[in-house]
């Protein structure tokens, strides 16, 4: 369970002050299909950024399971990302001297699994985004929705509590976007993974099971929904 | 697969890798070539003085060094050459009368060193005999006595083979001595001031006309150069009156040469090295800033600093690791090369002679100096990419995914 307790962030953004969080609350469940939306500027990015520990509120309290992690040093909230973590970029992201295996495999040889247990899953994880024939490829011999996809198997390549994405739509068509949300729902689904998205995006908007509309730093609104989704 | 990223990382910018490894080896062959030349240059001084007019080893009357008077002749000339010639180490050994003179021509006149020689013995000493017009080391002569001078002084009194030339000089007692000479042959070495004042005749010809019935110097070859030292320390022990000295005190500008030549490569290496470390400092910045974005997403995902500082020094190390090698095996290539055919300096014989040195360089390095310049290039890549690497680790990976 994430819990995120009036969370208040304030950017320098020159000599004016830019107040990006304005006292979030928020609790997100195990497997929850989430969806954090609204304009730009909004403080989707930064809520996730937040919450995935890339950067620190100046005040409010961020629990991802029992762990506080303001109270960890760089390094400990390094590993904890590492270990409980997922991230899909808006930009994919992925390292482009290396291939499709290769970038997923990467973060479980940080955690120092062996070549079985990485083999496995590499294989697994490919196959369930429906990549397995493009193993050996690198970035950039793929489309925009086949990174995005490798991506998403990075991500859940550490077996990580939970997945953020920013945007991860952002650049793709509707028929890649389509095939991303069936992938990553079906994780969801049949895996149980917990997915929190930032998106303006109503194709992602339309299939998500909860609906967190932020507007100047604010929750405006926090909607579940039936999925309805085939 | 930090080493593999690393590896694959230098090769992203082929072009720029290329250039910085070209760079990298073009100044490690530039350097050792310069160093081996010199080195090359410095040895055949060495070896030049040795061979023309030093040798291995010098005896002389410890007087005769300070007043250079003709009667300060050296004691027990006999047992020493006797001492000498048992060791099995000796090579040659000559004893050499040395009379300053005064010569003149028909053409030109000059002061000179007269030395008087045993042919025979000299040419187990020097190499004089071999640089000779026409190969007459005093030995066909025809009723004068006969004198080889060098090509300098022969311009210089406009004399040439079979020139009469006549040289005054004090003899014993101090009485003054005037004898005619024939010259039989011409000579020249690599060192023309050596040349300009140096004059060749026979011992017994000298003493006829000096009185003088001893010599001043006793010049010393051995066959293995590295028993110098304990030699003359045997020497010092049979004969503890006589100035006895190894051509490192005899000729002390050349080791001052030698300690130059050093520090000349040092100073080469640091330029050597530094060049390097500014051309790593620049291609890994450059790396880092222009990965920014995805060094910042490594560190999100879960790649701690110490993993990147390190990616980063890999790749430098590699870069250098490449450079290196090929730098060192271009080097090692042109030096095996040339130092068996020789670099022709021709078009600058006269300046070199007048410094000792032959108008062929063959350049030669120390083995010794691929490993250093193998350790110094790794070391410095090393050091030069901590700049970069630290710049990486000051990123924050929130701002890089969001601004890069």
């Amino acid at each position: 369970m994430i819990q995120v307790t009036d969370i208040q962030k304030t950017y320098n953004d020159g000599k004016v002050q830019v107040q990006a969080l304005r006292g979030i609350d928020l609790v997100i469940k195990e497997g929850e299909f989430t969806a954090i939306v609204g304009p730009s500027g909004s403080g989707k990015t930064t809520l996730l950024n937040i919450i995935g520990g890339l950067d620190s509120p100046n005040y409010g309290k961020v629990k991802i399971g029992n762990t506080d992690i303001a109270q960890l040093t760089e390094n400990e909230l390094i590993d904890f990302r590492l270990n409980h973590i997922g991230f899909v970029f808006q930009s994919y992201n992925l390292i482009p001297v290396l291939t499709a295996k290769e970038n997923v495999e990467f973060l479980m040889l940080l955690q120092k699994k062996d070549d079985k247990e990485r083999n496995e899953r590499t294989t697994k994880l490919l196959v369930s985004v429906g990549l397995e024939d493009q193993i050996n490829k690198k970035p950039n011999e793929m489309s925009g929705g086949q990174q995005q996809r490798v991506a998403v198997a990075r991500a859940l390549a550490s077996k990580p509590d939970f997945v953020l994405a920013d945007e991860p739509t952002a650049n793709l068509d509707s028929t890649a976007t389509a095939n991303l949300l069936d992938i990553m729902l079906r994780l969801n689904q049949e895996e149980n993974i917990t997915f929190i998205f930032s998106t303006h995006d109503q194709r992602v908007i339309d299939r998500a099971r909860r609906v967190i509309t932020m507007e100047d730093g604010k929750i405006l609104s926090d909607s579940m929904k039936q999925m309805t989704d085939k | 697969m930090i080493f593999k990223i690393a590896f694959k990382n230098i090769w992203r910018n082929k072009l720029r890798s290329w250039t910085v490894i070209t760079a990298i080896a073009l100044g490690i062959f530039g350097g050792l070539a310069v160093i081996s030349t010199a080195t090359g240059l410095s040895e055949m001084r060495q070896n030049n003085a040795i061979r023309t007019y030093v040798s291995h080893l010098q005896i002389h009357d410890s007087a005769y060094l300070k007043y250079g008077a003709l009667d300060d002749t050296i004691a027990k000339e006999k047992d020493i050459l006797k001492f000498i010639k048992k060791n099995s180490n000796t090579a040659g050994v000559s004893a050499r009368l040395r009379i300053e003179s005064f010569v003149q021509s028909a053409g030109g006149t000059s002061g000179i060193l007269l030395n008087g020689i045993n042919p025979t013995d000299e040419k187990r000493v020097t190499i004089i005999s071999e640089m000779l017009q026409e190969g007459n080391f005093l030995e066909d002569f025809n009723r004068k006595p006969p004198i080889l001078i060098s090509q300098k002084l022969a311009t210089k009194l406009n004399a040439k083979v079979k020139t009469t030339i006549q040289c005054s000089f004090t003899g014993a007692g101090g009485l003054p001595v005037t004898g005619v000479f024939k010259v039989v042959d011409i000579f020249s070495t690599s060192n023309s001031m050596y040349d300009e004042i140096n004059a060749f005749v026979r011992i017994e010809d000298l003493r006829a006309m000096s009185q003088v019935y001893g010599s001043h110097e006793i010049a010393i070859t051995l066959q293995d150069e590295e028993q110098v030292e304990s030699f003359r320390d045997e020497l010092i022990e049979h004969f503890p009156t006589h100035h006895i000295a190894t051509w490192r005190g005899i000729a002390p500008e050349l080791g001052y040469a030698d300690k130059m030549m050093d520090l000349v490569m040092t100073i080469f290496l640091i330029i050597i090295m530094l060049a390097l470390a500014f051309g790593i400092v620049n291609t890994m910045l450059m790396a880092v800033l222009e990965r920014k974005k995805e060094l910042g997403m490594l560190i999100s995902v879960g790649m701690n600093k110490q993993k990147v500082f390190w990616m980063i020094v890999w790749e430098s190390i590699f870069l250098a690791l490449i450079a290196g090698p090929l730098g060192i095996a271009a080097s090692f290539l042109a030096i095996q090369f040339f130092g068996r055919q020789g670099i022709d300096l021709s078009f600058a014989a006269e300046g070199l002679r007048s410094v000792g040195l032959d108008s062929i360089i063959y350049p030669k390095l120390n083995p010794v100096y691929y490993i250093v310049i193998g350790i110094l290039v790794v070391i410095t890549a090393i050091i030069s990419c901590i700049y970069p690497a630290k710049k990486a680790l000051e990123l924050n990976p929130s701002e890089t995914l969001r601004t890069a």
